[in-house]
């Protein structure tokens, strides 16, 4: 007997006409549904998000079936993507019985679905379903029995559970029922292709031919009419995310990592700098909020939020969307509160595990701009005072500009001003210019270079702040007077390359100077090393040593330098034991969005967290490579107790102990 | 209603001072420049008066000193002056107090300014001379070192901060000139908006020979480090040895043991 | 040489500091006459003349009358220099009555120099030799700076009076605030630092404080370890400090605390480490065990 199946079955060919109305209203509702959310989002600035169209889709369609984003986190991640991919495979499935029978039978002539396709066919949406239903009940125990830390129960929880719950049941004993009055008795070797059928048949097996057949048919219409309630439930629930997060896969941006828009200083017509209202936004911050699914993922790796700030990613996405709807013409950085836009250490964690493409920290940046370009604002008058330091010294000690290339010494570096050729610019940056703990990262690199026969140059008393600290408390005004400053300069000396040790500065100068006119190619030390330990310029005597490393955020996660850093340590000896928390994933000392300049007054010492998770490694040695995270470690061994368990030392510092000079 | 506020560009505290080669002033090379913090006190002080009187009034902040004296003006203005007046003097800091009040009073004349502000000296010269100074020539009512002001009713009320954190209230009538000290206000940090329509505010230049009218009445005759501060000492050895050494050092170079 | 020193009266009691005027005038080798504005129950103890006006009429703070009592009295004596201290009431007075002379003023004066009046200036980080070019001059002096002189004796008495109409009246003294600390009024600052080692310790510290006349000062971890107040951190995040004398407790010295205390007029740095930063900014850097050493300190003073 051949292996296919009558559609329409104990229905009849009398429901196509309404079947498609109904499916036609209800597709009708899910786009009005849309439709009547636009002008929520045209209340932020134009944005262009439609550009460069096919890297878009191809990134669209790759995040969303291939659930790339969704599924880096095991629990509730995994289970989502499965679930996807099951209730996907259903609902291709419905299509393909929906082109069969209304397209294929009456006019082509053909039936696809028979012989050895319809078996596979029919044991994969059976497959695809019991998935799906087994994957929704794990979502349903994490949700509602486990109860997972910082995850919300909204209204909107339990009816989706509960209706997706319905529509995979019925689907499953619609075919049982179907299956007890025809597979079962008359194919019961095509019956087996049909598993989940088959042992939902089986429930019907006892009761007579008619009562199945009454049976099915109102299992039909429900199913029927759960599925038009899925479709219209979809833009007026936490379901619109089907839509607005595989939107913003398309809608995420393009530009490198850390990008921030500079504003144009020369544009006099511009009255309003940042965000004071959400209309000061653009309809993608808007969007974001529709397409924030609440996963929480951000709020759980937030630097800020896990050391009792009063920030959370998640809540603030979420406050943008609320504010739209409820009041646009609200105070948007009152609502918010200012503790939390200063908590932001803009360490980018929140934004590298969204599922959803959320733009977090440049939303916070916009309205750190309106603080403190439109209001003058600070988050303490520490930061205050080293923001006039930079404007007055060029650094926020308040040092003497003078003194800023005393560190070098008698050390082999070439001052600029001197106009000697040199291979690379060491751009020192405040911190390892005067700092003295940080001033050893600067006379270690300054060594290395010279055993590897590089000859160093530096800019001295003409280097100012790159304004990276500035530039990420909202002070877009301070940042480009230095940035001119700096770029001038380097311009000016012909400089072919620039080395730094500062990440921050590393990030600045290779990616913000450019919208300011700075072509120079710029490289951190970690991979200009690696560079030279691979060309064979730079020699190592390996000494064994145990240690963990830290991946700063501007290293890592903005500039997706993981490896190199690692494979300098192998190289110098090192036997890297991992955080927790490390790569992409890795945790901020604290000292990022200018929080460098700004005491911690509010929740725990993010410094203190961090150092202990080294602890947990039990390596007695924690690397780092930035002079902030350095300054954030030293200062948090010393007050959180771990002096005498572990140090924390440079990358730069390790290496120049092992050097060969040749 | 005219408020005055006067401002002088001082080098940075931090920089490193050394004798310039007429041996009288500081070489301003590898200085960082910025305006007299105790001027910043009397700039926001003035901005708030202004703010508070509203329409009709104006203010304008005068500074005496070489081109580079227009940042400092410039800030002023962004912090919310109305005009600046740049007496354009290259030798400024050759002037003992008596002329750069007097240059300030011949300017301030004929003016008719209810208000003067200034701060209570420089940091960099700190003679505390020219603001009372000014207000004599001109016979203005005068408080120092305020920490506090008010004006209501035509009175200005005036906290003056003595010394042990006392402080004594004085009550001026205009026209009236006070100093302004630390603790006064926080000076606000201008915004954007400010600082681009402060570039288009004018900045009036007056050559220093049109006002200065007086000789001086004290020179300054040398210029130099303290003599001994620098090169700290270290001491190291047995502990009763070090205690009377440091007692010794203390009584000797301070004026806390007595 | 001739000098005219004016005392100072504060709620109605004769400054102590006054007598340092007598300090200056005995270093110049000059004749001393003094002027108060006082009562005559709180004389000055020296053999002199002394031009009294009463505090009761005139007032502690009222400026163009002192003024004119002053001018008065500079007629009678014709002084080479009139002499005040450095403080609230001088630096407000001295400028009227230099002014109105149209004489030289020096400002602030820490010491004599050849050709001069030393000053400091450039926040006390150099100094000037100042020179008079008029004939009379009005000086101010730096408070501390010249020796308490207490001469002893009784003064001849001249009472004065004037009559001035004036534009600014005084309404009285508001008592300082009940504030716990106020760091950047303090002479003498001693601070801890972590070398303390613990929060018990903090107590040998607040002893040489005391001691010294002085408040007791902290760095941030030590604050942020809760061992002492917010309101005693020196440093970029707690208060900027310059006081006279600055002694740093086991501070290594991070840049945020040397940002902060740096300009002290004197800094004595007590610790282990001979290479801690703080030595950078140490006029006097004691290589010592701070738990050992500064009780001893403590027990000498």
């Amino acid at each position: 007997m051949e292996a296919t199946r009558e559609i329409y079955w104990n229905i009849g060919h009398g429901v196509v006409l309404p079947m498609y109305v109904l499916s036609l209203f209800a597709v009708g509702m899910l786009v009005w549904g849309f439709w009547k959310r636009l002008p929520l989002y045209n209340l932020g600035k134009p944005l262009d998000r439609f550009d460069r169209y096919d890297e878009r889709v191809k990134r669209m369609v790759g995040e969303v079936l291939g659930q790339v984003k969704v599924s880096r986190v095991t629990e509730g991640g995994l289970f989502h993507s499965l679930f996807f991919w099951g209730f996907l495979t259903l609902f291709v499935g419905t299509i393909i019985i929906m082109f069969q029978a209304d397209l294929f039978t009456p006019f082509l002539h053909v039936n696809l679905l028979s012989g050895e396709f319809y078996k596979a066919f029919s044991l994969v949406l059976d497959l695809g379903g019991s998935v799906a239903l087994v994957m929704l009940g794990g979502l349903f125990v994490r949700r509602f029995i486990k109860k997972p830390e910082g995850l919300e129960i909204v209204q909107d929880d339990y009816i989706i559970h509960q209706l997706l719950f319905a529509i995979l049941l019925t689907g499953f004993l619609i075919e049982g029922a179907r299956m007890a009055v025809t597979e079962l008795t008359q194919n019961p070797g095509l019956a087996i292709y049909s598993p989940v059928g088959y042992v939902a048949a089986h429930l019907f097996t006892s009761f007579d031919e008619p009562s199945i057949r009454t049976t099915h048919k109102v299992l039909w219409w429900l199913h029927f009419a759960l599925v038009l309630g899925f479709f219209c439930a979809i833009p007026y629930s936490k379901l619109r995310h089907i839509v607005t997060t595989s939107l913003n896969a398309f809608f995420a941006p393009l530009e490198p990592k850390g990008s921030i828009g500079t504003i144009n200083m020369e544009d006099e017509s511009i009255e309003q700098f940042g965000a004071a209202k959400v209309t000061d936004l653009t309809w993608k911050d808007i969007f974001d909020a529709d397409a924030c699914t609440s996963c929480k993922r951000c709020q759980d790796r937030c630097p800020a939020y896990t050391t009792d700030k009063p920030l959370s990613p998640m809540k603030l996405i979420q406050q943008i969307g609320e504010v739209a709807q409820t009041e646009p013409g609200a105070d948007l950085c009152t609502t918010v509160s200012q503790d939390v836009l200063w908590s932001c250490t803009t360490c980018r964690a929140c934004q590298d595990i969204c599922p959803a493409n959320n733009e977090h920290v440049n939303k916070i940046l916009e309205m750190r701009r309106n603080l403190t370009l439109m209001e003058g604002a600070f988050p303490g008058d520490e930061v205050r005072t080293a923001i006039a330091n930079i404007e007055v010294n060029g650094n926020p000690f308040g040092l003497a500009f003078a003194s800023r290339g005393e560190w070098a010494g008698n050390l082999p570096v070439t001052l600029m001003e001197s106009g000697e050729e040199v291979d690379i610019l060491y751009f020192v940056g405040c911190y390892a210019s005067f700092d003295k703990r940080n001033r050893e990262i600067a006379k270690s690199f300054v060594s290395i270079c010279h055993a590897a026969g590089v000859k160093v140059g530096i800019l001295g008393k003409e280097e100012k702040c790159c304004g990276e600290p500035a530039r990420k408390l909202g002070n877009e005004y301070l940042y480009q007077m230095t940035a001119a400053e700096n770029i001038e300069l380097i311009k000016g000396h012909g400089v072919k390359k620039i080395v730094t040790t500062c990440p921050h500065c590393f990030n600045t100068l290779s990616r913000d100077y450019k919208d300011l006119g700075l072509e120079v190619p710029v490289e951190h030390y970690s991979t200009y090393l690696h560079g030279l330990l691979n060309k064979g310029a730079l020699k190592l005597t390996p000494e064994p040593f145990v240690a963990t490393y830290h991946d700063s955020c501007y290293v890592g996660r903005y500039m997706d330098i993981i490896d190199q850093p690692r494979s300098i340590l192998k190289q110098a000896g090192g036997q890297i034991r991992e955080m927790e928390k490390s790569g992409f994933d890795s945790f901020c000392c604290g000292a990022g969005g200018g929080r460098i300049l700004a005491e911690e007054k509010l929740g725990t010492k993010i410094s203190e967290k961090r150092v202990k998770m080294a602890q947990e490694t039990g390596a007695p040695l924690l690397v780092s490579n930035c002079p902030f995270c350095l300054t954030m470690f030293e200062d948090g061994i010393k007050t959180g107790g771990a002096e005498g368990v572990i140090v924390v030392r440079d990358l730069a510092e390790i290496i120049a102990e092992r050097i060969i000079i040749s | 209603m005219k408020i005055l506020v006067c401002i002088k560009q001082v080098p940075d505290m931090e920089s490193r001072f050394k004798p310039a080669a007429s041996g009288v002033w500081y070489d301003e090379s590898d200085l960082a420049w910025r305006m007299n913090e105790y001027d910043e006190y009397a700039v926001e002080q003035a901005v708030q008066l202004r703010e508070q009187l509203g329409e009709g009034c104006e203010l304008t902040v005068l500074s005496i000193g070489p081109d580079r004296v227009g940042e400092a003006i410039k800030k002023a203005l962004a912090m919310g002056c109305d005009r600046g007046v740049h007496v354009q003097d290259d030798a400024a800091a050759t002037k003992d107090p008596w002329q750069i009040a007097g240059i300030i009073a011949a300017y301030a004349k004929d003016q008719g300014y209810d208000f003067i502000f200034t701060g209570m000296q420089s940091q960099d010269r700190g003679s505390a001379q020219v603001g009372v100074t000014v207000a004599e020539d001109l016979g203005y009512a005068c408080a120092t070192t305020l920490v506090g002001f008010a004006f209501a009713d035509g009175t200005v009320t005036a906290r003056r901060e003595l010394e042990g954190g006392i402080k004594g209230i004085v009550k001026l009538t205009t026209p009236a000139l006070v100093t302004c000290q630390l603790g006064l206000n926080i000076p606000r940090y201008p915004t954007l908006p400010n600082i681009m329509k402060a570039k288009k505010k004018e900045i009036q230049a007056i050559a220093v020979a049109e006002l200065l009218k007086e000789e001086a009445l004290a020179a300054t005759v040398s210029f130099h480090p303290p003599a001994k501060k620098g090169g700290g000492i270290v001491l190291e050895g047995e502990m009763g040895t070090l205690v009377d050494q440091l007692m010794g050092i203390l009584k000797e170079k301070t004026t806390v043991l007595r | 040489m001739k000098t005219l020193l004016i005392g100072e009266y504060r709620e109605g009691k004769l400054l102590d500091s006054s007598y340092e005027l007598f300090g200056f005038a005995g270093q110049l080798g000059a004749e001393t006459t003094m002027l108060v504005v006082g009562s005559e129950s709180q004389l000055p103890a020296f053999d002199g003349k002394l031009y009294l006006a009463d505090v009761a009429s005139c007032g502690e703070y009222n400026p163009d009358l002192h003024k004119q009592l002053i001018l008065d009295t500079i007629q009678k004596e014709n002084p080479d220099y009139v002499v005040f201290l450095h403080s609230s009431y001088g630096w407000d007075l001295a400028p009227r009555v230099a002014a109105k002379l149209k004489v030289a003023q020096v400002s602030e004066v820490i010491g004599l120099a050849d050709g001069g009046f030393e000053v400091g200036c450039c926040n006390a980080k150099m100094r000037r030799t100042v020179k008079p070019s008029t004939a009379r001059a009005v000086i101010t002096i730096q408070a501390g700076a010249f020796p308490v002189t207490p001469l002893g004796g009784s003064p001849s008495v001249e009472k004065i009076s004037a009559t001035v109409t004036s534009n600014v009246s005084f309404a009285g003294y508001e008592p300082a605030e009940a504030k716990d600390v106020d760091l950047t009024r303090a002479e003498v600052i001693v601070t801890a630092g972590r070398g303390i080692g613990k929060k018990e310790n903090v107590e040998v510290i607040a002893a040489l404080a005391k001691a010294l006349g002085g408040e007791l000062g902290a760095s941030r971890p030590v604050v942020d370890a809760g061992w002492v107040e917010h309101s005693h951190q020196v440093g970029t995040t707690g208060q900027t400090v310059s006081p006279k004398l600055y002694i740093a407790c086991g501070v290594s010295g991070a840049i945020q605390h040397l940002a902060g205390m740096k300009k002290s007029d004197f800094i004595v740095a007590i610790n282990k480490d001979k290479d801690a930063p703080i030595g950078e900014v140490a006029d006097v850097l004691v290589v010592a065990d701070v738990l050992q050493f500064v009780p001893a300190l403590t027990a000498k003073l």
